[in-house]
């Protein structure tokens, strides 16, 4: 059976609409040749399908008509769209019918290859001519092979600038005839030459994540080393690797030099070009950070009140009057303080403007210049952590004050402004920030008053700590409804419960509060505002009052626990004794009020409800 | 073999595009801050009308400004603009032609197109496209407009934008701009830098304010009136002298940035208007020939 060939030429298709097209082939190619490719390649240049083994004529066809029921009515109709007799109709699982022959594989081709090239969609495409097709980049040239019949086209190209017109004798040659060409056809192959290339040359790295887009921008694979001239390294390291990864696709090799992937050209002069390029963009970052250097961070700080932090929250200089209060709040040391001061300050500086990932670190490097203590230094650099799920979180105390700050007044700014998280959309990374603050608070060992937060900001940021708690939800959802006075809190007595859950305490406090709750919740109205210990006529309730006044739920949550499950004997025996709904109106709203000052005593602990027993 | 100076590789474009076809255009006679806004490419982009085109702009951008000192920084430099109206099918060797024409061996350099979508918020333009590398040196912005004015384009236009010092940076192998070599025995930086110092004073620290925010509102009235008038020319002249004022404005620090896109929309929104008149224009033109 033969092997089919399938290549759209394209211009330079960007990195991610490779990727694209990688992932959505497969599924393109069984809908439209019935079958999956053997291999799929994919390049900058074309996009490419084998399939061994095609069968040359396509599977025959049912196409269903009307019910067999209505034949009468709908069977000519039926038979006249598809160009037959009626008397040639079948019948199957009460259908009638027509099998239409397969076809010659060959000449179904172009068709399925333009099913294919329309098929493929691209979150950004254009138009370039009037053919109504949207792709990534324009389509140039279109080949199809059936061994050695060329189906549609005639050639294939080589590498840009080093071959032309490209004949593919058959279908299999495919790969080899390119590579021939100076053309790798295959990422994965492109992939491995590219990492091979960086490990010969050793101590590469690529913390920008440049590689997977580096294997989309060459067809051919030349990996090359250089250097900078060492006055650069003066410059703040991580504005160099940034100019090196962001703006050059370069892997920086540690010191002043650097590997690059080229798509060939002379080694040497390929090299000089890309040193004296780099050495450009250093240059250029030099002077933007010697006149950065020559304001300094005081005086940049002081020019936040011309900058607007986001529409409707004012300027930065508010945010820092803001930060500077919530770090006091936050029991922030002066440190803390001083590095709230001066956190924004790089916003000014244009450094960031051009460096914009680099905010926080290029103000802590101002500060050092600027001879300021180690701890703010390190507090600005640390504000923005941690800035990924599973990210490093501020290893200072300075810092991590100020990045619960910063998150804080993050949240409660774009909450009170309305700008709230709605299905994926973020813009503001409300999401983040909230994880962030807990990881703060759970990790970090940083006390957040839950005090500081607004209420729809609280229950979005615990909201949070469902996913970062390895305890069931409802355990999180009980000890939100606490008293703990900070996140942290929150989080240890969510993990306590679930840890004491087996425990005879923890079911004595269950059924306490579940007793209490039940019978009294829905009647809170009725319940007297206090209790009035005049009222209490049996000994049941005496005692449950006298052991409740005893309960002690601060502190250890097992400790609290045991207290709480005292509660529990002297429930049972006030549910025999007495009988709530008294006829007399005031002994039952005093019943009420008992049973509703256990339910909250003990839901000091947590909202017991929410957990299903 | 010597480098070529600055003026012949200006003079080997105008050649190359000349004997391929395009009509050569000068600069316009009002500050733009790119070849794309003169109406050389903004205005004949639009319609149905075929179009080929190549001329050199210089493009003013106050912003950019750094009083001469930073040899990679300027608020005036240059452009060579080609736009192909429709874009042929052998465009891209079309331009890699251009590149051997100015002296660049394309086998012996890495040459390639890097992902660079274009987008123009106070023209109400986008398109896909490249910046083009040359050992790693970006040389050229290469576009496929596909809306102007917000239309989309009928002929998907081409338009590749020489960056003229980067391109004679490379063919010279110079680090600084200002010492490329413009004319025998004449340096860029003798030609131009001390006419950056003066208006990076002007555009930082002189520009008045108070009559740039007026101005503004002036030109915009006036582009409406031209509007009125069916006029969409001169009127496009004044969205180009509106969006320069606002740029004198930004480089001065008067703008903040809520009233950034406020101004951009108002720019955008004359752009459109201007867009929409010249295209009833000719649609009516075509209809009566």
């Amino acid at each position: 059976m033969p092997t089919l060939l399938l290549e759209i030429g394209c211009e330079e298709l960007p990195a991610g609409a490779c990727r694209e097209a990688a992932e959505q082939l497969p599924a393109l190619s069984e809908r439209e040749l019935g079958a999956a490719p053997s291999q799929v390649y994919v390049g900058p240049r074309r996009l490419g399908l084998l399939l061994e083994d095609v069968a040359e004529q396509t599977p025959n066809e049912w196409l269903k008509g009307p019910p067999e029921a209505l034949a009468e009515k709908a069977a000519a109709g039926f038979a006249k769209k598809h160009g037959v007799e009626v008397n040639d109709l079948e019948v199957r699982e009460g259908f009638l019918g027509i099998e239409r022959p397969g076809q010659p594989l060959r000449d179904v081709l172009p068709d399925r290859l333009d099913a294919i090239v329309r098929g493929l969609s691209f979150s950004k495409s254009m138009r370039w001519d009037d053919s109504g097709i949207r792709f990534a980049r324009p389509v140039r040239w279109r080949l199809v092979k059936l061994d050695d019949e060329t189906v549609v086209g005639e050639t294939s190209f080589g590498h840009r600038f080093t071959h032309g017109a490209l004949e593919i004798p058959s279908a299999g040659e495919y790969p080899d005839r390119l590579r021939e060409a100076d053309v790798e056809p295959d990422a994965v192959e492109r992939r491995r030459q590219i990492v091979d290339g960086l490990d010969a040359i050793g101590g590469w790295n690529d913390p920008a994540g440049v590689l997977e887009e580096v294997v989309y921008l060459v067809e051919k694979v030349l990996v090359l080393e250089g250097s900078f001239d060492e006055r650069f390294l003066q410059l703040p390291a991580r504005v160099v690797v940034t100019a090196m990864q962001s703006h050059q696709r370069y892997f920086p090799l540690g010191g002043n030099r650097f590997a690059f992937v080229a798509n060939g050209g002379d080694s040497e002069l390929v090299r000089a070009g890309n040193e004296n390029v780099l050495e450009g963009r250093l240059d250029d970052a030099s002077f933007t950070f010697e006149r950065d250097v020559r304001r300094g961070i005081d005086e940049l700080a002081e020019q936040l009140g011309a900058i607007t932090f986001f529409k409707g929250a004012g300027t930065f200089a508010d945010k820092t009057d803001r930060l500077r209060r919530l770090a006091g709040e936050l029991g922030g040391g002066e440190a803390s303080l001083e590095a709230a001061r001066l956190a924004k300050a790089d916003q000014a500086s244009e450094l960031v403007r051009e460096f914009p990932d680099l905010e926080g670190y290029i103000g802590a490097e101002y500060a050092r210049l600027a001879g300021y203590p180690e701890a703010v230094s390190t507090a600005i650099e640390e504000q923005y952590l941690p800035d990924a799920a599973r990210g490093p979180l501020p290893q200072t105390e300075a810092g991590k004050v100020l990045a619960a700050a910063d998150k804080l007044d993050t949240l409660e700014t774009s909450f009170s402004l309305g700008h709230k998280p709605s299905g994926s959309r973020d813009p503001y990374g409300l999401r983040r920030a909230a994880i962030g603050l807990n990881r703060l608070a759970v990790e970090g060992g940083l006390e957040i008053p839950r005090a500081l937060l607004k209420d729809e900001v609280r229950e979005f940021v615990e909201e949070r700590l469902e996913g970062l708690l390895d305890v069931p939800v409802e355990y999180v959802r009980a000890a939100q409804a606490s008293a703990a006075p900070d996140l942290g809190s929150v989080a240890r007595l969510a993990q306590s419960l679930h840890a004491e859950r087996e425990s005879p305490a923890f079911d004595g406090v269950y059924t306490a509060y579940d007793r209490a709750h039940r019978l009294a919740g829905k009647s809170a109205g009725d319940a007297a505002p206090e209790l009035n210990r005049s009222l209490l006529r049996e000994d049941a309730e005496r005692a449950l009052a006298e052991g409740l006044a005893e309960v002690a739920i601060d502190g250890d949550v097992r400790e609290a626990l045991e207290s709480g499950a005292t509660l529990a004997p002297l429930m049972e025996r006030f549910f025999e004794d007495v009988l709530v709904m008294d006829e007399d109106p005031a002994v039952r709203a005093n019943r009420l009020r008992l049973l509703l000052d256990v339910r909250d005593t003990l839901g000091r602990l947590g909202d017991f409800s929410q957990i299903p027993r | 073999m010597a480098a070529p100076t600055f003026q012949d590789t200006i003079r080997a474009l105008e050649g190359y595009w000349a004997d391929y076809g395009c009509v050569l255009m000068q600069p316009y006679h009002t500050e733009v801050a790119a070849g794309t806004m003169n109406p050389a490419t903004f205005l004949r982009s639009l319609g149905s009308k075929t179009w080929k085109t190549g001329y050199i702009e210089p493009v003013i951008r106050p912003l950019d400004g750094r009083y001469g000192e930073n040899p990679y920084r300027f608020q005036h430099y240059f452009q060579y603009q080609v736009v192909l109206k429709p874009a042929p099918e052998n465009v891209l060797d079309l331009y890699f032609g251009s590149l051997e024409a100015i002296g660049i061996d394309v086998r012996s350099h890495d040459i390639r197109l890097v992902e660079d979508d274009w987008e123009q918020p106070t023209l109400g333009a986008w398109g896909l496209g490249w910046e083009v590398w040359c050992d790693g040196m970006e040389v050229t912005q290469w576009t496929y407009f596909q809306q102007l004015g917000g239309f989309d384009v009928e002929l998907v236009p081409a338009e590749i934008t020489y960056g003229l010092e980067r391109l004679a940076m490379f063919l010279q192998r110079k680090r600084s701009a200002f010492d490329l070599e413009w004319a025998p025995g004449i340096t860029w930086g003798e030609v131009y830098r001390e006419s950056e110092r003066q208006w990076s004073v002007y555009n930082f620290e002189l520009a008045p304010v108070e009559v740039l925010t007026r101005r503004f509102g002036e030109h915009e009235e006036e582009c409406r009136v031209l509007l009125e008038r069916r006029l969409p020319l001169p009127a496009y002249d004044q969205v180009l002298k509106a969006s320069h004022s606002f740029n004198l404005l930004d480089a001065r620090g008067a703008i903040s940035a809520t009233e950034r896109a406020t101004y951009i929309g108002r720019v955008r929104n004359l752009a459109r208007e201007v867009a929409h008149v010249y295209l009833e224009l000719e649609s009516d033109a075509d209809a009566a020939a």
